[in-house]
């Protein structure tokens, strides 16, 4: 190892016994203040000490900002006016949303309860409602993601020639802009110039105008997203494998494991944490998707809880109340789902905490 | 073919040879219990070399031994059956073969799956404006010029500049603190270890938009320090104002990436170093990080493609003046005119826009790998 012995010809140092270590480093703390203070500070100290660079930045840039919107949410939408915000009237934005009374081009969630199965009446189609799309789109993309990277990092993981190649090839979607991924596949789907749409409505899957249906263009919006996403997946999963020791395999090798024992027992426990902060980073991302759809199928066709903020704030209707509190909503959901991760996740070794 | 069994993985070789003896033992055992064990260890160890050429084509021979043992046995009772059949027979005396086969069909459909687009791309590029229908494999007439045109109409190389000096400042600043954040998440105790842990993954419930209105505020305030750097004293129009919040909304992912990753260094590697005179942040710096090469690797590829990337800011933080530090973004958007789209610059510029990134994919990708020594020294 390493030590801090450019500073003071510590070379000969090392070769002494252990006793002498102390005084070594003693002299070498007496030659910087800082380094000394440093030194002495306690365990929780020195964490707090580390960990203040990163909360500076986070309090400037992030927190600050999401108080001031907090507040905004609050407030009163006034639309006429030199002032955009009125008074303030508490959590009632927040009511308007849920019950799908805003002022929204689409509505985050509109459902009523019926005496009649199923229980629930949909207000205006399930694909419509921000809240309903964003959720099927997160879940079904997360998944098919984990899937696929897996899958690609398994690929990368192995001995092959011209693994490096294949390995910038599955890794590059990932390096597309969002404007390039939304620019190829609405290109891809579009009518005149691409094939997709006639290719998929041979197949019966799709109807006339796919990028102006909701549910095509949804299917659209997450072949796109499993197209560019995987492959953050993948580049993850395939760091967690290669820390993982490979004299494992070897042991459970003599011992007789089949391949696909050795990752169950092997490989994936101990890839899970990054699986898990891959997982947990993707779903997050995937709740907040706006820069494709609003590049493929525009946000009306398939509305997503960030569309709904992205509209409201800048549309022009001046209901920025409304877009804060949207926006605070959608922070809700995710942080719902996230809790479910921890609560599901709590007993994994090395995991989130 | 054959070849990539030696370059492939020499330490597993000992290993692989030890439990093809075994395997192709118990082959021998279930077929002909009398005469097959020694007939076929004694073959298969005298004369591995004379089977090889007889593999067929596709097939890494990685034990020519196990073969060796089928080929005997099955030789001249199966004669009459068909290649299919034969495959199928093969793949179950030598599971191992099947797993080639799979991964090199997976391999083959994952490179089909993510570079068709780009193929695609290119097509798109090559077409000449205003024939773009029906673009299936084939460009519609063939304008390579498209990749000098994507120049002149705008800046495009500044805007690329500008976002590669954004990406690089956000990188370097995202990875220092994030080291320092991750080493004490990962390794030290702490009370408000979990909530602080929470705070920060908190910001990563926002939509970017929920930022925007009062950092946009904060960013044309005039600060009288700033003012020798940025002439008006507003952060608007300078890098500043992309780079700050993009670190601060891509720092999360890297703080809880490193967690992980120091989480796992063992504790005696760190001592021992404490124990010959560093200086904690020396160990850091020395120890810790040098062995989690794959996790700082991965966190600086990730931090610097998403801000590379990023849509929102990248669109709103600056007026779209390459002069004035506008990121590639604004450059692809340069394209759509005010009555039509130029689809095929669009596409060029895609690829050229791609290009700084894949080579810092191949740079990086050597660091990924080295976690094969890191796992090697961690215990």
């Amino acid at each position: 190892m390493t030590t801090d012995t450019e500073t003071d010809g510590g070379t000969e140092d090392r070769t002494a016994p252990l006793i002498g270590d102390e005084r070594t480093s003693e002299r070498e703390r007496t030659g910087n203040r800082l380094v000394n203070w440093m030194e002495n500070l306690s365990e929780a100290a020195y964490a707090y000490l580390l960990l203040l660079p990163a909360f500076a930045l986070l309090a400037l840039i992030a927190f600050y900002p999401l108080v001031m919107t907090f507040v905004m949410s609050l407030r009163e939408d006034r639309t006429r006016g030199l002032e955009p915000l009125g008074g303030f009237v508490g959590f009632e934005n927040y009511v308007d949303i849920l019950t799908g009374n805003a002022r929204l081009a689409r509505q985050f969630l509109d459902v009523s309860v019926s005496a009649s199965y199923p229980f629930v009446e949909l207000g205006v189609p399930f694909l419509q409602q921000a809240l309903f799309v964003t959720l099927a789109f997160a879940v079904i993309s997360v998944l098919l993601e984990t899937v696929i990277g897996f899958g690609q990092a398994y690929v990368l993981d192995q001995d092959f020639r011209g693994r490096r190649w294949v390995r910038v090839a599955i890794i590059l979607p990932w390096a597309v802009p969002i404007v390039i991924q939304g620019m190829i596949f609405f290109l891809l789907f579009q009518p005149t110039v691409g094939f997709g749409s006639d290719l998929m409505q041979w197949l019966g899957v799709f109807g006339p105008d796919p990028l102006a249906d909701s549910q095509d263009a949804f299917i659209i919006i997450l072949v796109a997203d499993i197209w560019k996403s995987a492959a953050f997946m993948a580049l993850l999963i395939l760091a967690g494998l290669q820390s993982v020791d490979r004299s494992l395999y070897n042991v459970a090798r003599v011992a007789g494991a089949s391949p696909w024992q050795r990752f169950k027992m092997i490989t994936l426990p101990l890839v899970m944490p990054a699986l898990l902060v891959a997982m947990l980073f993707r779903t997050m991302d995937a709740m907040r998707v706006y820069g494709l759809i609003e590049s493929t199928a525009g946000c009306t066709t398939v509305p997503s809880l960030t569309c709904l903020v992205v509209e409201a704030m800048f549309g022009g209707t001046r209901i920025f109340a409304t877009a804060a509190a949207v926006a605070f909503t959608t922070a809700i959901v995710i942080g719902l789902i996230i809790s479910v991760y921890v609560f599901f996740f709590r007993d994994t070794e090395g995991g989130l905490y | 073919m054959t070849d990539d069994s030696h370059d492939g993985d020499p330490t597993g070789r000992p290993d692989a040879s030890d439990e093809n003896r075994t395997r192709a033992d118990r082959n021998a055992t279930a077929t002909d219990i009398a005469s097959g064990r020694t007939r076929n260890s004694s073959a298969a160890r005298s004369r591995p070399d004379r089977l090889r050429p007889e593999t067929d084509g596709g097939r890494v021979t990685d034990r020519p031994e196990d073969r060796g043992a089928i080929f005997e046995e099955d030789g001249d009772r199966e004669l009459d059956r068909g290649p299919f059949q034969q495959w199928v027979a093969n793949s179950i005396s030598n599971p191992e073969r099947t797993y080639r086969a799979m991964f090199y069909v997976a391999t083959i459909f994952f490179l089909f799956t993510t570079l068709f687009p780009f193929y695609w791309l290119l097509m798109v590029a090559l077409t000449p404006e205003g024939r773009q229908q029906d673009i299936v494999l084939t460009p519609n007439g063939f304008n390579p010029g498209a990749f000098v045109e994507v120049f002149q109409v705008i800046p495009f190389h500044w805007y690329v500049f500008n976002s590669f000096v954004i990406a690089t400042a956000s990188t370097i600043i995202v990875l220092v603190i994030a080291s320092l954040a991750g080493y004490a998440f990962g390794r030290l105790e702490f009370p408000g270890k979990i909530p602080l842990m929470l705070l920060v993954l908190v910001i990563s419930f926002f939509p970017p938009a929920a930022f925007f209105i009062p950092l946009n505020d904060l960013f044309n305030t005039q600060f009288a320090v700033l003012e020798p750097i940025t002439g008006d004293g507003s952060l608007y129009n300078t890098p500043g104002a992309m780079v700050l919040p993009l670190s601060a909304i891509f720092m999360p992912l890297a703080i809880f990436i490193l967690t992980t990753f120091y989480a796992q260094i063992p504790d005696g590697l760190e001592d021992a170093a404490r124990v010959e005179g560093t200086t904690r942040l020396g160990a850091l710096f020395r120890v810790i990080i040098p062995l989690s090469a794959p996790g700082v690797a991965t966190a600086g590829v990730l931090t610097f493609i998403a801000v590379y990337n990023e849509f929102f800011f990248s669109f709103l933080m600056t007026d779209g003046q390459p002069e004035n530090w506008a990121p590639i973004l604004e450059g692809i958007l340069g394209y759509q005119g005010q009555y039509e789209v130029m689809y095929h610059l669009m596409a060029a510029a895609s690829i050229i826009g791609v290009i700084p990134v894949a080579i810092l994919v191949i740079v990086a990708q050597e660091k990924i790998v080295s976690g094969l020594t890191a796992g090697a020294l961690k215990e």
